[in-house]
């Protein structure tokens, strides 16, 4: 029961930290709060949820998909709707509270859309849903398989920002965007493929969501508290802070679930990131200054 | 060769520069004197593309017209600015930082060399290639500024105000690398508080005042000149 326990909380951290990835990303290089990110997390896990069961297509098959057309979409909403918002901006703060606004509308429409389409009711699908043994727990497939690609694209990502040209340069704009354009770095760009990318790891971590937890329209607002959560408590802007502390609260999560409630989830998530935030308030890896 | 022309810079009302003209030429050091708030950072970032500038504006580097391009394909162009206060990527490595320095396209076939002539200019980056920048003295951080800069392979390099906050000994050193920076064909124009040692190894100087150019010299005439001695270099006031 422990061993299931804590397996299933890293599988569900592992979530978290995707997902807070492409949340670090958009927030921190394109200075873009966007609320309506758990939504597009919740559109993804829908549109597994269709592919599987009305078209045959297997999530997995289904991410060569949605990771390009997510990616596209992203770029259109930064381009359409946050670009006239980029471009009045006075400066990276007023961005911000102007992006919370718009996306704060985003996030009613996509909500609206999906509630039409699928109203209320919580939804899932079977695939590999097949017992396995790991050290001693069952464990579902689909579990495995989720954790498996949320680590290897968890890794890809980190390997990207840390090792290539265009992830240095990405990072560079979230840490000095004036600076950034002293290098010849297209800010306005780099800026519209951050948030792109973010959106498409959002969509990433709904698919993966999808093989295993039920869902519903209303629940892309838990996926944006989660992914706020864990990228505050890892400390803004740091990658492997969003990994460690998406995984303490999975399996936090998940240990409160099994042994005591399962009501208590939301609560100890809490506990946990106002205990990190008093004794560390700029979060586990950030640093007081920037 | 950077030509600026009726240069004019206003920030609302408050006009920062009024018809500015100066000219760098390659393999030069060209000093810009002025007090605080005279407009010598207002000059640098125009060139830059950094604040936007009047409508009959020129700035023309070695044929193509920069008031027409945003800041990352000035320096596609060939102008490197070395911001005030450095402006370096202080979260990154010191290798990271000039790495960045060679994301314009212009600098990438070379990139391999102008990290070994970085590194010959300052030999102290060599051992603090891995080390985040922020961690670094002031001086070190204004060795990776500048390097960061050259790394773009530069026509023209534009430094604010280099040595503020700099102990005399790092001062002396910057300067050094600026005269041997000089060497390779670089232009360079120097905004600096300091005029003893930035008149020492420039070629040409001018004076700014209020956002006008009042007087350019060659700067060893400017050295000697009693009115430059006066308001810049502390002596024969009376």
């Amino acid at each position: 029961m422990l061993s299931y326990a804590i397996f299933s909380g890293i599988t569900l951290g592992g979530m978290y930290a995707l997902v807070a990835m492409g949340l670090t990303l958009q927030y921190g290089v394109s200075r873009i709060m966007n609320l309506a990110y758990g939504e597009l997390v919740i559109v993804a896990s829908f549109i597994a949820f269709v592919f599987m069961t009305a078209l045959g297509i297997n999530p997995i098959l289904g991410l060569l998909i949605i990771i390009p057309a997510s990616f596209v979409l992203n770029w259109v909403i930064y381009r359409i709707l946050l670009t006239p918002l980029v471009a009045r901006a006075k400066n990276r703060g007023m961005l911000e509270v102007d992006s919370i606004l718009a996306t704060f509308g985003l996030l009613f429409i996509v909500q609206g859309v999906l509630l039409v389409w699928f109203g209320g009711n919580y939804y899932s699908y079977d695939f590999l849903n097949n017992a396995v043994n790991v050290f001693g727990a069952t464990i579902a497939a689909n579990r495995l398989v989720a954790l498996g690609f949320a680590l290897v694209i968890g890794l890809g990502f980190y390997l990207i920002l840390t090792r290539t040209r265009i992830g240095t340069a990405l990072r560079a704009v979230a840490v000095d965007p004036t600076s950034a354009r002293l290098v010849a770095i297209d800010v306005n760009f780099a800026s519209c493929f951050a948030f792109a990318l973010g959106g498409a790891m959002a969509a990433v971590g709904g698919v993966l969501v999808s093989m295993f937890l039920t869902f519903s329209t209303s629940m892309g607002v838990v996926f944006t508290m989660k992914a706020l959560i864990v990228v505050i408590m890892g400390g803004v802007g740091n990658i492997l802070g969003a990994l460690i502390a998406g995984l303490i609260l999975g399996v936090a999560e998940s240990l409160v679930a099994t042994y005591v409630d399962p009501g208590l989830t939301i609560a100890v998530t809490y506990v946990i990131f106002l205990l990190v935030l008093l004794i560390k308030p700029s979060g586990l890896f950030g640093r007081a200054t920037s | 060769m950077l030509d600026i022309k009726n240069l004019s810079v206003s920030y609302g009302k408050h006009a920062a520069l009024r018809g500015v003209d100066v000219r760098v030429d390659r393999g030069e050091i060209v000093v810009m004197l002025g007090a605080n708030g005279a407009g010598k950072s207002s000059l640098l970032k125009a060139c830059a593309g950094l604040v936007p500038v009047h409508d009959d504006t020129q700035i023309n580097l070695s044929g193509s017209n920069l008031t027409a391009l945003s800041a990352h394909k000035i320096v596609e162009a060939g102008l490197a600015l070395v911001p005030e206060g450095r402006g370096i990527f202080g979260e990154l490595t010191v290798r990271e930082n000039l790495q960045l320095g060679a994301f314009a396209k212009r600098a990438r076939v070379a990139e391999k060399q102008n990290l070994e002539s970085v590194i010959d200019l300052f030999p102290k980056l060599a051992e603090r290639l891995d080390q985040a920048a922020r961690t670094m003295s002031g001086g070190e951080q204004q060795m990776v500024a500048i390097g960061r800069a050259l790394m773009s392979n530069p026509d023209i390099l534009l430094l604010d105000e280099p040595s503020l906050g700099l102990s005399p000994i790092m001062t002396g050193d910057l300067f050094k690398a600026l005269a041997a920076i000089r060497k390779t064909g670089v232009g360079v124009l120097l905004v600096e508080q300091n005029a003893h040692q930035s008149l020492a190894i420039s070629d040409w100087g001018y004076l700014i005042e209020n956002g006008s150019i009042t007087g350019q010299d060659t700067a060893k005439a400017l050295q000697s000149d009693p009115a430059v001695q006066k308001a810049f270099l502390g002596l024969g006031a009376a």
